[in-house]
């Protein structure tokens, strides 16, 4: 038994060490809004945070979260109302939508560690997450327009 | 494209069967997840993806929805969302339409069921084949509303309005839900609703409108339903294990005893299909997905192995290209008006020909594939998943479960990418009759990536032969082309492929683009199937289809075309949008024809500034245009991209893309915009980035270490223009996609004066070609 | 005469033999029972508990992965065989239970047991002989007081023939050991003197950081030079550390006290325990006195990290580059590293966004420390707590992490490339490690 915070709430999850932090996420806690894509950590859909880090669940070990405080998706804001999540529905981001879970973890944590991002600073932090929809100059826009928004100032920053 | 698809309309309203028993989480998981849904469709507004169910009574004018007395308004949709967001799209056509309120209209994403009829998402083909049918559907409320209150007000119908979701006339108003409630009995014929009357373009309120796509929201809150996250009550996990080749392949012996080991492994399944859709298969069960494929790796098993197909690679399958090709008597001849071109080229002063190919390409959609099926209480078999062709693949699940078309049903789910691999339900086979093996229980298969790509039904490695006659004036008097692939609709469908003047079938999803508008004289063109590819492995409809690499060819060889008679790319290709003859397009789909064609060209080469000033050293624009996906349904697309090639280490920076399209009718312009620009971004990726190879039956590149699509580094700006226009809308997925790769590499000739001719053209193709050419000023 | 030379030479190997086992010869010293130890008081008890944590006892004294705290056969990999730590919970059996203070100073202090039999130096006495008395005997205190007694027989170690002859442990201490406390260094601060005690003694850095003879004895001429412990790297904690950044007091100060530091590493692997378990149990004085300690050997001028040239090299490396895909170093590195690993400018960079330019783990002449972080990733109880770093072990394969260790060490760090590092990536891949 491994155990660690979701979300706020303490878990007590059956899982062999050795196996992945996504499955355990999505089908022993139930929590399906973190995806998968790869499975080797290169395009990013399963980006949870752990103490607050942007991290690819799918190749990250349960045995190497004993303790750890995770965020999902569903945990990034109670209501949904995180500054990028409401870019992204105001700049309507998403298409297929099955990898904005993972830009958006990906981002708010960007955004947390640069709050005024150049565009070189996303190319550097976003390159990870692939989206097959390519959805890539909105997701740019929507991290500018909650950058400005985070930071108190006008959408044209 | 047949009109009948929609089934002829009932008189009276049918009853809807009981919705199924609810598909709950494991118990232990259901700690923090949302509710789940009861099965039975999906609505992608609602956090548990619920459809909203109707307060009180219930009117529905048309299948395709309802209205009920609170007045909400719940539209049936048979398409598949995976990102175009057609719910949203074909709801407001109908809303519109009907005069609802926007905001009280609701989506539902319906399982399958034979009184929708046939039911596909893909070939560019939903809001265009919707706007007539939900349009006519609207129109009928509206009518039968207008009627009610008429009756109820005592005044005459044309003194009723319809509007915003309130019918108002004579200083009364009513609310649709009152009316609805005051009982409606109102129906109309399939032949009434084919001549009801529809409002004026300039009446329609929401066409064009911004509004915020239905699906958006808990896009962004990670609630969104997919396949992948399907579950039931008691479900086990099924690991495939994939056998060397597609086909051929027979399990001769299994050993699980390594497998034993792995807690949770329960058996390893030897799959019998009687449909013939997976050859060869074995699926591993276990308690959970974890335990699944880590058993699965571990099961050794043996096959014998009929047909060559571990001998052949890409090489193999592109000399077959080219032998088919060269041989004249191959292929299905198109019918593109005068067909006799041997005699011209025979008398010609001058012949130019080239030959383009395309390396194989993955779909890699980022959801990868999966499926839950079990027998429900009824009897009926479920399988649950993200699907774009239902209709296509019941009939193989029905072959392969052995039981009779009411005994298998669909239930729908957002996708996580289609881009055609999902209009090949292949994928379903094996989790239905893994279930069946176990009595029914729920099975559930999540492919693991690697799986995945080589369970792909890739866009396979394509030839095309292009040659032209000139005569002495360096006019252009012929023009012969002769495509070669893998066909995949002869593979999965061949009763769906029309004939040839030869009397020879064609896949017209491998042949469309080749019959183009230009007036080009006598124009022949031969398309032709690949049966060493189709043996090989299932090719499939990946997102342009033939446009996509068809327009590779055209595009780059009307550049190259126009360069050999001395003439100005642009000019020439203006010169050939003659539109004369069967070039003129007709209604109402193809309205104008070549002129529209022209027109976008003209246009984005104006906007791009193309030929205006001279650019900085190795950077140039480039140019195509195409008509989208199909004659029949043309999408008008001038594109023009800039870009900068590096001389020394042959990287070609994509600087600028400017498309001009030309869909007839604007139904949803954030929508319209996101797909032409999405596609855009295809078009770079397979044209630079995107491309892997057979090898021993197999493609070698089976995850993103290795298979490199176009990431956030990588994207262009992309400036889209749309042409204002009262046509019918025609489908915008894929038209984006055919005309990058061309224009790319029409600038890469603009820029450094050489011509690639394969896809992806890769910095070592390139500079390979740019070390033997002749240098700047020599042609 | 040969006679008289052939006998006197018998006289003198026979005294020699006959010093040496005397020598060698320790008495067994009698059991005290539980009943009749002393009580100790809660400060003492208190005060051994810091003491145990900072020497890791229970790290080593535990088997590996989780068994009964100090309970012994914690199974360790020497170039001389494989060794099992005893049991050091107070049973009475097969523990220290029957140990009293005398014998437990004595096995602290000359690396003899209750027994009288020679401990192997894989147990450091040669560094907890310099602890002070009363601070062996907290140590005591706490084990026989709070360390509950687990019944568990260790494992006999497997040292091939003569090297398993306890006797020879005898000639080992003679040629290597010096028995003796601390002795401070009059011309050095307290604080330094503090800082040289606990890591000299309990802490016993050298064990791990000062490269060891042909006989498994720690170099005195390279003190905490650097040595390869178990497949990682323990890192020279001189002036010779490769560090783009130097290491200051307040580097070391900061490492110790977080488990790591924004411009040098994160301690993971063996180094992990040390920090999280180890030495942040001490009082911030004493990390502070530590840290004084090794400051004052590297020895390093102050200066402003963000105006360092490995600094600002780093930086300018790690902007993407939009034909990244010319190499596959940097192609995997801009899909799979960099958005974690990128800092958008020298005064940016954050402790959660290690920038590999400057990480030790890139600096260093062996890869393997930056293999096994990109083999098997970071633990949240390791480098900065609760912060994880994932695995790519199953994801890339062994040329893939040499092309991504490549990149970054030549191009972020500027360094030459590692020699046959496709090679070394497999070796640490394969290795099964007893840290």
């Amino acid at each position: 038994m491994i155990e660690f915070t979701i979300n706020g709430r303490q878990v007590s999850l059956e899982a062999e060490p050795d196996s992945s932090l996504l499955w355990a996420i999505r089908d022993e806690a139930g929590l399906t809004g973190t995806k998968f894509g790869c499975g080797e950590g290169l395009c990013g859909a399963c980006t949870v945070h752990i103490g607050g880090r942007p991290t690819r669940s799918c190749i990250t070990l349960m045995k190497d979260v004993a303790g750890a405080d995770i965020t999902t998706i569903e945990g990034l804001d109670p209501q949904g109302e995180h500054p990028v999540q409401v870019a992204w529905r105001d700049l309507q981001v998403p298409q297929c939508g099955y990898c904005q879970s993972g830009q958006i973890m990906t981002a708010a944590a960007l955004l947390k560690d640069i709050p005024n991002p150049t565009d070189k600073d996303i190319d550097a932090v976003m390159t990870g997450n692939l989206c097959r929809c390519m959805t890539y100059n909105r997701i740019r826009a929507a991290i500018h327009l909650a950058a400005a928004a985070m930071r108190g100032t006008s959408a044209n920053g | 494209m047949a009109n009948d698809m929609f089934p002829p309309h009932k008189r009276a309203m049918p009853e809807l069967g009981r919705r199924g028993f609810l598909v709950s989480m494991c118990a232990a998981g259901a700690m923090f997840g949302f509710p789940r849904r009861a099965h039975a469709a999906m609505n992608p507004e609602a956090p548990d993806g619920l459809p909203i169910e109707a307060a009180g009574e219930r009117y529905e004018p048309a299948i395709w929805y309802w209205i009920d007395s609170a007045g909400k308004v719940n539209v049936n949709i048979i398409r598949a969302e995976m990102g175009q967001h057609v719910g949203t799209s074909i709801a407001r056509i109908l809303a519109d339409e009907l005069g609802a309120n926007w905001d009280d209209v609701h989506i539902d994403h319906v399982d399958t069921d034979p009184k929708w009829g046939l039911m596909v998402t893909g070939g560019s083909w939903s809001v265009w084949q919707s706007w007539p049918v939900y349009r006519q559907a609207g129109a009928a409320g509206r009518i039968a509303l207008t009627e009610t209150a008429a009756r109820l007000w005592g005044i005459h119908p044309a003194k009723i309005t319809v509007e915003n979701g309130i019918v108002s006339g004579g200083g009364h108003q009513a609310g649709f839900g009152d009316l609805v409630a005051k009982g409606i009995t109102r129906s109309f014929t399939a032949d009434e609703m084919k001549t009801l009357p529809l409002k004026p373009h300039g009446e329609l309120k929401l066409l064009g409108k911004e509004l915020q796509a239905l699906d958006i929201r808990t896009k962004t809150t990670g609630q969104t339903i997919y396949g992948i996250d399907a579950k039931a009550e008691g479900m086990v996990h099924a690991a495939p294990i994939l056998p060397p080749t597609r086909y051929g392949c027979t399990i001769t012996a299994i050993d699980d005893s390594a497998a034993k080991s792995v807690k949770g492994y329960q058996r390893t399944l030897k799959i019998d299909d009687q449909s013939g859709t997976v050859p060869g298969w074995a699926m591993v069960v276990a308690d959970n997905l974890w335990a699944a494929h880590k058993a699965a790796k571990l099961v050794k098993i043996s096959y014998d192995i009929k047909g060559n197909a571990q001998q052949v690679g890409e090489a193999e399958i592109q000399a077959e290209n080219q032998r088919l090709i060269e041989d004249p008597a191959t292929g299905a001849v198109l019918d593109t008006g005068n067909t006799d071109v041997d005699p011209v080229f025979a008398k010609a002063a001058d012949t130019f020909a080239a030959t383009y190919t395309t390396q194989t390409v993955l779909h890699f959609q980022l959801e990868p594939l999966n499926a839950l099926a079990f027998q429900n209480q009824d009897g009926v078999w479920e399988i649950h998943t993200g699907n774009q062709w239902q209709s296509l693949c019941l009939p193989w699940l029905q072959k392969a479960l052995g039981v009779d078309e009411d005994k298998v049903i669909m239930r729908t789910y957002m996708l996580g990418g289609g881009f055609g691999r999902r209009l090949n339900g292949d994928y379903t086979v094996p989790v239905a009759l893994a279930s069946q093996m176990l009595g029914g229980k729920p099975v559930k298969m999540v492919m693991m990536r690697p799986d995945d790509v080589r369970f792909d039904s890739v866009r396979p490695p394509t030839m095309s032969r292009l040659k032209m006659a000139f005569d002495s004036n360096k006019q252009v008097i012929a023009m012969d082309t002769a495509v070669a692939s893998g066909w995949p609709t002869k593979v999965m469908l061949p009763a769906f492929m029309p004939k040839g003047v030869n009397g020879q079938p064609y896949d017209p999803f491998a042949s469309d683009g080749v019959d183009h508008w230009y007036d080009v004289g006598a124009q022949r063109a031969r398309a032709i199937s690949n049966e060493l590819a189709e043996s090989t492995f299932r090719p499939g409809w990946l997102r342009s289809v033939s446009p996509g690499w068809i327009n590779f060819a055209v595009e780059s060889f009307m550049d190259e075309a126009a360069r050999h008679a001395g003439k100005d790319p642009l000019q020439f290709r203006l010169d050939h949008f003659t539109a004369a003859g069967r070039n003129a397009g007709s209604a109402p789909n193809a309205v104008g024809g070549a002129t529209r064609q022209a027109a976008v060209l003209k246009r984005v080469a104006e906007l791009s500034g193309y030929g205006q000033s001279a650019p900085p050293a190795d950077t140039a624009i480039g140019l195509a245009t195409t008509y989208g996906q199909s004659r029949s349904m043309p999408t008008w697309v001038g594109g023009a991209v800039q870009v900068h090639v590096d001389r020394m280490t042959g990287y070609v920076a994509v600087q600028k893309i400017w498309l001009v399209v030309d869909c007839g009718t604007v139904v949803d312009p954030a929508g319209a915009r996101a797909q032409i620009e999405g596609g855009a971004m295809w078009g770079v990726s397979m044209a630079l980035y995107e491309g892997t190879e057979f090898k021993n039956g197999q493609v070698t590149d089976t995850n993103l270490d290795s298979y490199t699509p176009l990431r956030m580094i990588d994207a262009p700006e992309v400036v889209i223009e749309l042409v204002e226009s009262t046509e019918v809308p025609t489908g915008l997925g894929e038209p984006g996609t055919t005309v990058v790769a061309p224009a790319i590499a029409n600038a890469i000739f603009a820029a450094v004066g050489v011509r690639m001719r394969h896809l992806p053209i890769t910095p070592e193709a390139l500079l390979s070609a740019l070390q033997t050419a002749p240098k700047r000023g020599q042609v | 005469m040969l006679k008289s030379i052939f006998y006197g030479l018998a006289a003198a190997v026979i005294i020699v033999i006959c010093g040496f086992s005397i020598y060698a010869w320790h008495s067994s010293l009698p059991a005290l029972s539980s009943s009749a130890r002393p009580q100790f008081d809660a400060a003492t008890i208190e005060h051994g508990r810091i003491l145990t944590a900072a020497g890791y006892c229970e790290t080593c004294h535990t088997e590996n992965g989780g068994g009964a705290p100090f309970a012994g056969n914690y199974k360790m990999a020497t170039p001389f065989g494989t060794i099992y730590a005893s049991n050091i919970t107070p049973d009475p059996e097969t523990g220290i239970g029957l140990w009293s203070l005398t014998a437990f100073r004595r096995a602290m202090h000359e690396g003899v047991d209750r027994e009288g039999r020679n401990l192997f130096p894989v147990f450091p006495y040669d560094h907890f002989t310099k602890l002070s008395d009363p601070d062996v005997d907290a140590i005591y205190a706490y084990i026989m007081t709070d360390v509950a007694p687990v019944h568990e027989v260790t494992k006999q170690p497997e040292f091939p023939f003569p090297l398993n002859q306890r006797i020879l442990q005898a000639a080992w201490k003679l040629l290597f050991f010096h028995e003796g406390r601390f002795a401070p260094d009059p011309a050095k601060s307290a604080e330094w003197n503090r800082g040289a005690y606990l890591a000299e003694g309990i802490s016993h850095c050298g064990a791990c950081h000062t490269p060891r003879n042909a006989l498994g004895a720690e170099e005195p001429g390279k003190l905490y030079a650097g040595a390869v412990i178990d497949s990682w790297t323990a890192p020279p904690l001189t002036s010779a550390n490769p560090s783009g950044v130097p290491w200051t007091v307040a580097a070391f100060s900061n490492y110790l006290k977080t488990g790591s530091d924004i411009y040098h590493a994160a301690a993971t692997g063996p180094m992990g325990p040390v920090v999280h378990a180890g030495i942040t149990q001490l009082p911030d004085s004493d990390i502070a006195a530590i840290a004084t300690y090794f400051g004052a050997i590297v020895n390093a001028p102050e200066s402003d990290p963000a105006q360092n040239p490995a600094v600002l090299a780093s930086i300018q490396a790690g902007q993407p580059e939009p034909d990244y895909r010319k190499d596959l170093g940097e192609r995997l590195y801009t899909s799979a590293c960099a958005s974690c690993h990128y800092n958008p400018s020298p005064t940016g960079i954050k402790t959660e966004r290690p920038d590999l330019g400057i990480n030790s783990s890139v600096r260093l002449d062996d890869p393997s420390n930056l293999i096994h972080a990109i083999l098997d990733g970071v633990p949240a109880a390791d480098g900065t707590h609760g912060v994880a770093m994932p695995a790519f072990r199953t994801a890339l394969d062994d040329s893939q992490i040499a092309a991504i260790a490549q990149y970054v060490r030549t191009t972020q760090a500027g360094l030459p490339p590692w020699q046959n590092l496709e090679t070394t990536v497999k070796s640490v891949r394969d290795h099964v490690g007893t840290h």
